[in-house]
């Protein structure tokens, strides 16, 4: 069980700052969600954990460990894996491949056939198509990809960036299910959501970022049944 | 025209080929991950086969005398080396200028291009004149009517084959293989997946140059001379051939590869007279070809990299 | 504008003018003596005075002032360049080889300008100028020795047969982008000296003779008389590569500034967009390759008249690439940068005869730190002032 621990974190891009003293904390073995709008610095802050946009200043530490600045495949190496926002596939490799890459940094063979095999467990699907070329599967077929190949690398922590991006609402549901399963498995699961009903149906703690500032915090219930909050951010 | 001369063509077309495709896999690859032409790569070409060179000159002057311990000797350090070269080039002068307008570093390299050129005629004892490379494979030959099959070129050809095939299984069925697709596909969901980037990126300079170092040991054994501006030309080529194949396409590379040698032998036939016409041909073909179709034979179906 | 002018911290506050003026006269000077000197020594010791001149006027604000200076005054300046041109090549006089140099920089600088209408305006490589120019240079050679055409209008017949010659490449090139067009423009330049040299008509490896030029019964072959002095043959091709050139300078500078330029920039810039806003890019880029080509060829026909005899190594690929970092190194789309790139390409390592053999070495390793350090080249190009009739203000 792990954590991740940000403090007073700053990003930008050139010159347009993104994310504004943000500090939050991802409880070990607990689903922790953050809501926010289109543009308020979800993502941002992910790719700041993932060492893809430096933050300008703050700390993130993974529990306890500074991975700051650490290049992404170092980060990868502490135990964190990430379900990009938009799925990304490798569109010219085959759907095993794609899993294949998502277990890259782990060497033992029979290790990635047993966790494919679970994959193919959760997603019956998956195991019909293994040889065909993620980019031509149905975005709902690419989003168990993604979900899949993050779960291959085994991860201590995994970051989601909307999952729920472009999928009808039967996927969603499914997906959200899923999600907590994952959590059962002992993983931590750092969840970024604009869906905020669902979202907070399943977390376990919720952070608001609007405009690249923390603006709320609470246990899920409590934001739920915070009309306030409701009002203001997610009208 | 008689079977045997038709023959001898054929024959020196397939080797041609080859050395040709070796070249213009390394522009694949390089464009394949970084979406950079590299040109300094037929120079880089000509560093190994001069490598080589030396590399044999040092195995005679400690007195070893077989020719088959000599030319693993001259293999490995000259492909070495170069990978060597190729990563520093990718480490000092490409990733630098990543974020750059891609020219740049198309400019850049043909620079460096020049200057490895220019500093082997200049710093190279007598590096102007070109340079006996000793014949290290048997010549016996098979005489089938007018035509000679001789022992050196089946053995040239063949290599050069394997290390073709070496490499798209290295880039196919490999672990490594499977990360610089990655690279090439998408460099940020490569990072994701924890792949230490810059390390591939290097890895597959030091690759392709490799292969280049194979294709300039290859040009010396088979030609008996290297000589300081070999790598223009055969850089050119395998920029050539990598283009009209598509760039990014390993089997495009290997298909341009040939045609252009075959352009250059259907040139040298067609035009006995003048065969030193046959790179104009071929070259006007091929510039014809990219006139017709701007994005390459092959990526005009599916534009996958690598 | 009047920041500028403040920013400036020189304590003698000449007007800008004033400082222009003289520093137009310091450069001619300069000029001369460089051209002029002979020991390695002394060579040496005015290339390091003028890295140190250049150095010191980024320093005080100096340059920002001739900028101004250019600005605000350009006809007197550009008036006055043109006469401390025309005296440097009076006070030569007699002097052959001095003036050569001149003359051969100065139709490196037509050239250079052609390729930074293709490659630092419409943003088009083109990898093969010195072909282009070996194209002009050609032509002035079987036209003298064949034919009776005038040779004022070989210099045109040269400048045409280069274009036609690049219109066999402007569909591969206008038709692909980038890499594409590179390695056909490289190809032409790597194969030109090959075509040259199998070519039995054109002379082969040994190259041609080529006439001498005359304008109008005038024989350049004879030196001028200037009160009572027979000065130097070279001054009549000095003088006529100084015109050129003038010419040159001033037809690219109204193309840039011309809504022309305008829509050769924007293609550079995006040509998507470009096109979205109707600029018809294919006729963007057909004609500065065209433009381009003309003045190599040009330049390359009274170069080949001057040295009266051309050989194929004269128009190599590297000679090609020395073209283009002439106009990297002034700065992409910077007529003055490439001015200043062509004194420092052609002249230094003419002067500095230890460094001729080692000129393609040292200016490509030299290109490749601007590109890596200084990618905007030596003088770069202002914001573009586009202003309709061709006037410029910032
Ligand atoms: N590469 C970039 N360069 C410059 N600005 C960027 C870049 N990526 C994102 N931004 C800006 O940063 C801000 C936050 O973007 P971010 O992607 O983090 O938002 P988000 O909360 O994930 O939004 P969404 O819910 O739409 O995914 C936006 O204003 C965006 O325009
Ligand atoms: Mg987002």
């Amino acid at each position: 069980m792990s954590s991740i621990k940000i403090e007073n974190l700053y990003t930008a891009y050139d010159k347009a700052d993104v994310l504004m003293d943000v500090s939050l904390a991802v409880e070990p073995g607990r689903i922790t969600c953050l809501l926010g709008s289109n543009g308020a610095g979800k993502s941002t802050l992910i790719r700041s954990i993932l060492g893809l946009t430096p933050p300008r200043a703050g700390r993130i530490t993974v529990d306890g460990k500074d991975i700051t600045g650490a290049p992404t495949h170092k980060v990868i190496g502490d135990g964190i894996a990430c379900i990009p926002e938009g799925r990304r596939m490798f569109p010219k490799m085959t759907v095993s491949e794609n899993l294949r890459l998502g277990a890259y940094q782990v060497r033992d063979e029979a290790l990635i056939r047993e966790r494919m095999e679970r994959v193919f467990e959760t997603f019956p699907r998956l195991a019909e198509r293994r040889d065909q070329l993620a980019g031509t599967m149905s975005g709902g077929e690419q989003a168990m990809v993604s979900i899949g190949r993050g779960l291959m690398a085994g991860p201590r922590i995994l970051l989601i960036d909307e999952p729920s991006l472009g999928l009808s609402p039967l996927y969603v549901k499914e997906n959200f299910r899923i999600i907590e399963s994952i959590r059962e498995t002992g993983i931590t699961v750092f969840l970024v959501e604009q869906n905020v009903r669902q979202t907070l149906a399943i977390s376990d703690y919720g952070y608001v970022l609007s405009g690249g500032h923390l603006v709320a915090q609470g246990s899920a219930e409590d934001l739920r049944n915070d009309k306030e909050v409701y009002a203001a951010y997610f009208g | 025209m008689d079977i045997g001369l038709l023959g001898q063509y054929l024959a020196n077309g397939v080797m041609l080929g080859t050395m040709y495709a070796l070249v213009a896999v390394g522009f694949t690859l390089f464009f394949g991950v970084l979406d950079v032409i590299k040109f300094s790569h037929g120079d880089v070409l000509m560093i190994g086969a001069f490598t080589g060179f030396t590399t044999y000159l040092g195995i005679v002057a400690i007195g070893i005398e077989n020719p088959w311990v000599a030319l693993v000797a001259v293999l490995v350090v000259s492909i070495a080396t170069t990978a060597a070269l190729g990563a520093l080039i990718a480490r000092y002068l490409v990733l630098p200028l990543k974020s750059a307008p891609p020219l740049n570093i198309l400019l850049i390299t043909l620079m460096l291009g020049t200057a490895l050129r220019e500093g082997v005629r200049l710093f190279y004892p007598d590096g102007s004149n070109p340079k006996a490379f000793p014949a290290l494979l048997p010549t016996a030959s098979l005489e089938l009517g007018s035509f000679s099959l001789r022992a050196d070129s089946v053995i040239l050809v063949s290599a050069g084959i394997a290390v073709i095939i070496g490499l798209n299984l290295l880039i196919n069925r490999t672990r490594l293989g499977l990360a610089i697709r990655a690279v090439a596909q998408d460099e940020e969901t490569a990072k994701i997946m924890g792949i230490n980037y810059t390390m591939i990126v290097l890895v597959t300079f030091a690759i392709g140059s490799g292969a280049a170092a194979f294709a300039g040991i290859m040009n010396g054994l088979y030609y008996n001379e290297v000589n300081f501006g070999m790598g223009l030309l055969l850089g050119l080529i395998g920029f050539s051939a990598a283009i009209i194949g598509g760039l990014g396409n390993i089997y495009g590379a290997i298909l341009g590869g040939f045609l252009f040698a075959g352009l250059q032998t259907v040139g040298a036939v067609a035009l006995p007279f003048a065969s030193a016409y046959k790179d104009v041909f071929a070259f006007g073909v091929v510039i014809a070809l990219m006139a017709w179709k701007p994005t390459g034979l092959i990526a005009e179906r599916s534009s996958d990299r690598v | 504008m009047k920041d500028d002018v403040m920013k400036t911290p020189i304590p003698v506050s000449l007007p800008p003018l004033a400082t222009g003026l003289i520093a137009v006269a310091a450069c001619a000077i300069f000029g001369w003596l460089f051209l002029l000197a002979e020991s390695e020594v002394a060579v040496l010791g005015l290339v390091l005075l003028a890295v140190l001149a250049g150095w010191g006027a980024q320093k005080t604000g100096l340059s920002a002032t001739l900028g101004t200076a250019m600005h605000q005054h350009s006809g007197a300046m550009n008036g006055a360049i043109v006469a401390s041109l025309l005296a440097v090549i009076a006070l030569l006089g007699t002097e052959h080889f001095p003036l050569l140099m001149l003359s051969t920089m100065l139709l490196y600088l037509v050239a250079a300008l052609g390729l930074n209408v293709q490659f630092g305006l419409t943003g088009m490589v083109n990898f093969a100028g010195a072909a282009f120019f070996g194209i002009g240079a050609y032509t002035s050679a079987v036209l003298t020795t064949h034919t009776a055409v005038p040779p004022l209008l070989i210099l045109l017949a040269g400048g045409l047969i280069a274009a036609l010659i690049g219109a066999l490449l402007i569909v591969p090139v206008v038709r692909t982008a980038g890499h594409y067009s590179a390695v056909v423009t490289i190809a032409f330049g790597v194969l030109f000296k090959t075509f040259l040299e199998v070519n039995e008509v054109l002379g082969g490896p040994q190259g041609l003779m080529v006439g001498s030029m005359n304008v109008f019964g005038w024989d350049f072959n004879n030196g001028p008389v200037l009160m009572g002095h027979e000065m130097s043959f070279y001054v009549n091709y000095a003088l006529l590569s100084s015109g050129l050139a003038i010419l040159a300078f001033a037809l690219t500078r109204r193309l840039e500034r011309s809504w022309l330029g305008l829509a050769l920039d924007s293609v550079r810039l995006d040509e998507t967009a470009s096109a979205c806003f109707g600029i018809n890019v294919v006729r963007a880029k057909v004609l500065a390759f065209t433009y381009g080509n003309i003045l190599a060829g040009i330049a390359g026909a009274l170069y080949g008249m001057m040295i009266s005899f051309i050989a194929p190594n004269s128009f190599t690929f590297s000679d090609s690439l020395l073209m283009v970092s002439i106009v990297l190194l002034g700065g992409l789309g910077s007529l003055w940068g490439s001015a200043l790139a062509a004194v420092i390409v052609v002249l230094v390592p003419e002067k500095l005869q230890i460094l001729q053999e080692y000129r393609f070495l040292l200016f490509s390793v030299l290109v490749i730190a601007m590109l890596l350090f200084r990618p905007q080249g030596l003088l770069p190009r202002g914001v573009r002032s586009y202003f309709p009739g061709g006037r410029a203000q910032r």
